[in-house]
């Protein structure tokens, strides 16, 4: 019903002959638009009879009407229900027409009045949309609320009894409803910002339901961050069903899925509730307590109301226990509460609870097995497994196999390849002589300490590697483009921002090839390979022949020192290039050999020599071999086609760097950063070519800023520690081990 | 008395640009869940010589009453008699004290799809203004268009508060409940700086009136944070003091490192962030919620707040609010 039927008393508005005469609105209406055939623009043309009555309107002195409160009013539906005044708006903007705002304000800029117009169309908006203000009005809903609540309020301090109308009689119209609703869930959420989640949700619900209000699925939820709380809890009740931190993070993965499908706070309830009724979750406690009640309480509409009433003790007690007077004395506190008081009061004609009532001891056995927190999970934990369509709990279990087999895979290519790579890698290094020989000692010690170190992390890692792990607190789940968030965040250089936004889009979108891949190459730029192959896996999974991720796979791999892995990526790339597919063959394919592979690339390379991506990947190949020379010569070539690639420059200033020629290869990071100064990788590149010149303290400078900007790279740490026992700045030690950023960069600014 | 009585519950107090005397207060029925608004402009009355004179009446100018809850209001930079009102029904409606009761409001725009939760007009080219929303978005507005000149979307959650450099016309900060807090260029087409800032919701942010690279965060967290823009890792400093959500901050127009703050402990608290000992001073004079608190840009010293008492107080810094 649009208002302006409202405003001519359409049939919709169902004023009964006797009260229409009195009815402000109806007189109104007559006064002002006669018939109903006038058009809506009319409106501009109201007279300027109204604003003296609206402005009686506005004394609050409802109180004294209270008495009418459950009256007849309400026989006359003021609004149909899913009427709501952004109809009315939608008319309003439509009369607002821009001209006349213009010329209103052209007007007022040479001080003289303003044209009646708009703000005659305000009043009659305001008397539109709340109507309450007409103390002699019949029926509006907004004056019986807001008399209802102040009268509530006023009787609580004179001690006067208090009997508020049974709810239902308020018929507040759905829009009403929805501002108590979404405001309330938004407002309680700051002002009990220390209490759980749940417990924010029984808050405003009992608010919601003493009003009769539903509480709904649409409206404004908590903020994604709050999961954590829900994220923990699950992770602790899984913990105790199946030991081992893989599965836990599995499990999170598949939560977050899973939680994204519903984007709403009560999610987690409404699933449950969806596969075990409405009464599913009371039901299964009934089960438990069936000898303290009688099943006819838990049932429909006395179900809410007893959680409601429970929540509202809960309330109770919280404000118990803060000491201050001044809360003890908060009349908005005490609104809340006794509002949700309200259906004890109209159930049992009590002012209090009666603990020793059978409501009070249910509420009780709740409370304890409401406290009981993870045990309560566990149960529910449990029951969802046996109890049906658990079709989640089945994927999860299928999904866990799936990673279980990558990480076999996985750790064997890391047992294999990895520690005794590096070791190799480093007794190269020391024979070509790169250390300087006073630091050659406490350079040794930090590399046992490191060797160690990572002996011990690999032993835990191991499970989790090539599992990708999601940021624990993600503001962009939800977001209704995280796609596009993430690829202009990346654009823009803010890595760590790309990465959070991109996670949220794969959370939605776990298929999204497109996700995954630029989520690989963020983690690449910013110095995290792990992370950096295990998108790249999944991006790979989800589109098998995509060249820029098998590339990027190729790349990772071969930082990692993981040459088969590499050489099977690499391989891959040419197998399902378009041009180069033909030279693939397929006999190759188990047994990868580095030689085979090479030649195969130096035979595309001659096909097209223009391609910079074959040289890019010739260029990646001969650093798997260490020749070093080589790989240098190809990336030239490659740079020479795609001056502007960054990432090229940065793979040149690497191989470089390996090939102890680190002073070009400063100039080759320089000219990535110039092209990206938020490379972090680069920056990090930087320090390791100081660091292998033996300039230590100007490592460090640059490994503290690519640290700044990505705390998170684990690597990075490492080798700062390197450089600092190198360059004697053990002082600075702590620093690092406690990843403390801000004394590292106040002792080493660039 | 420098107490005024507000028929409604208090959401916002604005000292005027213009008059050292005059303040407009932004209220709220029902505690803004549901109900009407009213937006008064009231007169401290003449003070005597000094700035510091604690007897001020505060008489009523004029009221204004809307349809919806009052959550916020600024004075306009161009024309002494020009406010902005944010209202929770989503639209954003522009008064001029100076015309006629009957006049006003003399805009009404309707864009937001929710409450809008800040108004605040630019200072520095005092052509336009921001407003903030429950609809995610910050919209830019100048006072000689029907329609907003642009819409920020970025943030995933309620925007709080969105307010502009002092220094630089085209800057300004938002603060949302996604728990972060965005600087914006706009002459640019999405935000150029998003931190991080809390663990929780900010409900506010401002920034400070002497470095234009220094800002600060309230949020329900219960801490305020002070940040430099050049270095976002980690915030300059952390003050923590109030006891439950911070709802607004607010940096001294006439000393670099002091800042006002009220929180839903029912206090406003003034603090120095440079001192170690960063709290400067802590009034307990609402009852209720604090909700809204300014300093006076032309009376050093000069503080005013509101609360859901329904009461607005203005006093001296140093005196009791509730000294008659």
């Amino acid at each position: 019903m649009a208002m302006r039927e409202l405003v001519t008393g359409g049939a919709a508005c169902a004023v009964p002959g006797s009260s229409s005469s009195a009815n402000p609105f109806g007189a109104l209406a007559n006064a002002l638009i006669g018939s109903s055939s006038k058009t809506q623009e009319r409106l501009k043309e109201i007279p300027q009879s109204t604003p003296t009555a609206s402005e009686q309107q506005f004394y609050p002195d409802a109180h004294g009407h209270l008495q009418q409160l459950p009256g007849s009013e309400f026989e006359q539906p003021f609004m149909q229900p899913g009427t709501q005044s952004s109809d009315f708006l939608r008319n309003f903007n439509s009369v607002d027409g821009n001209r006349l705002l213009d010329n209103a304000w052209d007007e007022i800029q040479i001080s003289q009045p303003p044209p009646m117009h708009v703000p005659q169309l305000d009043r009659i908006y305001d008397l539109g949309a709340a109507p309450q203000l007409q103390p002699t009005l019949d029926g509006p809903p907004q004056r019986v609320l807001s008399s209802f609540l102040h009268s509530f309020v006023e009787s609580s301090r004179g001690g006067m009894p208090f009997r508020p109308a049974p709810l239902p009689v308020l018929g507040l119209s759905a829009g009403d409803k929805r501002c108590i609703r979404d405001r309330t869930s938004i407002m309680a959420r700051h002002f009990f910002a220390d209490k759980s989640e749940d417990f924010i949700n029984g808050q405003v619900n009992a608010l919601l339901s003493s009003l009769d209000i539903e509480s709904d699925v649409n409206s404004k939820g908590p903020l994604p961050a709050r999961f954590r709380e829900l994220e923990d809890y699950w992770n602790e009740s899984q913990a105790i069903m199946k030991p081992g931190a893989h599965a836990t993070e599995g499990w999170v993965t598949e939560f977050n899925q899973h939680r994204v499908d519903h984007g709403d706070p009560n999610a987690w309830a409404h699933s449950f509730e969806r596969q075990h009724g409405a009464n599913g979750w009371a039901s299964e406690f009934e089960q438990e307590q069936s000898q303290l009640m009688s099943a006819d309480h838990m049932r429909g509409v006395n179900m809410a109301n007893l959680a409601a009433m429970e929540q509202t003790r809960m309330l109770a007690n919280t404000l118990a226990q803060n000491d201050d007077p001044k809360f003890q004395k908060s009349r908005f506190l005490q609104f809340v509460s006794k509002m949700s008081r309200g259906e004890l009061i109209i159930d049992d004609n009590q002012v209090k609870p009666a603990t020793s009532s059978a409501s009070g001891d249910w509420a009780g056995e709740y409370q304890q097995q409401y406290n009981a927190g993870p045990n309560w999970a566990d149960e529910y934990a449990r029951g969802e497994l046996s109890h049906g369509p658990n079709q989640w709990a089945n994927e999860f279990a299928s999904e866990q196999e799936q990673h279980g087999s990558v990480d076999d895979q996985w750790v064997n290519q890391f047992s294999k390849l990895h520690v005794d790579d590096w070791a190799e890698e480093f007794g190269n290094q020391v024979g070509e002589g790169i250390l300087g020989d006073t630091s050659a000692d406490t350079w040794a010690n930090a590399y046992d300490e490191y060797l160690n170190e990572q002996v011990a992390s690999k032993q835990h890692s191991d499970a989790s590697r090539g599992v990708y792990v999601f940021s624990d607190m993600n503001p962009y789940v939800g977001h209704p483009n995280p796609l596009k968030e993430g690829q202009d965040m990346f654009h823009k250089g803010l890595l760590s921002e790309a990465v959070l936004a991109l996670e949220a889009e794969v959370l939605k979108n776990p298929e999204n090839a497109e996700g995954w891949r630029l989520l690989g190459i963020a983690h690449a730029e910013n110095d995290d390979d792990q992370q950096a192959i295990a998108a790249m896996m999944r991006a790979q999974e989800a589109d098998p022949t995509n060249l820029e991720v098998l590339l990027a796979l190729g790349v990772s791999h071969t930082n990692e020192l993981e040459q088969a892995a590499a050489l099977k990526y690499l391989y891959g790339w040419l197998r399902h290039h378009q041009k180069y597919g033909v030279l693939a063959r397929p006999e190759l394919s188990d047994s990868l050999y580095y030689a085979d592979v090479a030649r195969l690339f130096n035979e595309a390379a001659q096909m097209s020599p223009e391609d910079a991506d074959v040289h890019i990947v010739l260029g990646v190949l001969y650093n798997l071999s260490r020749e070093y020379d080589k790989a240098i010569e190809s990336f030239r070539l490659a740079l020479k086609l795609k001056p502007q690639d960054y990432s090229l420059w940065n793979k040149l200033g690497a191989t470089q760097a390996n090939s102890v020629q680190s002073a070009d290869a400063i100039l080759a990071y320089q000219q990535a950063l110039d092209l990206k100064p938020n490379y972090v990788r680069a920056w990090a590149n930087m320090g390791i070519s100081y660091a292998n010149q033996g300039m230590y303290e100007d490592s460090i400078r640059y490994y503290v800023r690519a640290l700044t900007m990505n705390p998170k790279a684990d690597n990075g740490w490492q080798y700062l520690r390197i450089s600092l026992s190198c360059a004697s700045r053990n002082d600075m030690l702590e620093a690092c081990d406690s990843r403390n950023l801000d004394v590292l960069q106040k002792e080493f600014p660039l | 008395m420098p107490v005024f009585k507000t028929p409604f519950n208090g959401y916002s107090i604005k000292f005027s640009p213009f008059y050292e005397s005059r303040l407009a207060v932004a209220t709220s029925q029902n505690f803004g869940i549901l109900g009407n608004g009213r937006l008064h402009v009231i007169d401290l009355s003449p003070a005597p010589l000094g700035p510091a004179a604690p007897h001020q009446p505060i008489t009523e100018l004029i009221a204004y009453d809307t349809a919806d809850g009052v959550y916020d209001v600024a004075w306009s930079e161009s024309h002494d008699s020009l406010l902005v009102a944010a209202i929770a029904d989503g639209s954003v409606k522009l008064y001029d004290v100076a015309l006629p009761p009957a006049s006003n409001p003399l805009r009404s725009l309707h864009e937001h799809t929710r409450e809008v939760s800040s108004a605040d007009y630019n200072p520095t080219r005092r052509d336009s203004f921001l407003t903030s929303s429950w609809d995610d978005t910050v919209k830019l507005w100048t006072v000689d268009r029907p329609a907003s000149v642009r819409t920020f979307k970025e943030h995933a959650y309620c925007v709080y508060s969105a307010v502009w450099n002092p220094r630089h016309a085209d800057v300004f900060a938002s603060a949302s409940g996604d728990c972060t807090l965005r600087v914006w260029d706009v002459r640019e087409p999405g935000s150029t700086m998003i931190i991080p800032a809390h663990e929780l919701e900010i409900l506010a942010c401002d920034w400070n009136k002497y470095d234009d690279c220094c800002i600060s965060t309230a949020s329900v967290d219960k801490s305020i944070k002070v940040w430099d823009v050049r270095s976002i890792r980690v915030p300059i400093s952390v003050l923590n003091g109030h006891s439950y959500a911070v709802r607004k901050i607010k940096f001294s127009p006439h000393r670099q490192s002091l800042m006002m703050s009220c929180s839903y402990d029912m206090s406003v608290c003034l603090w120095d962030y440079m001192m170690e000992d960063a709290l400067v001073a802590r009034y307990d004079h609402h009852t209720e919620f604090v909700v809204g608190v300014d300093m006076s840009v032309l009376v050093e010293g000069l503080l005013a707040s509101t609360g859901w008492d329904e009461l607005a107080y203005v006093w001296q810094h140093g005196t009791d609010p509730r000294a008659p």
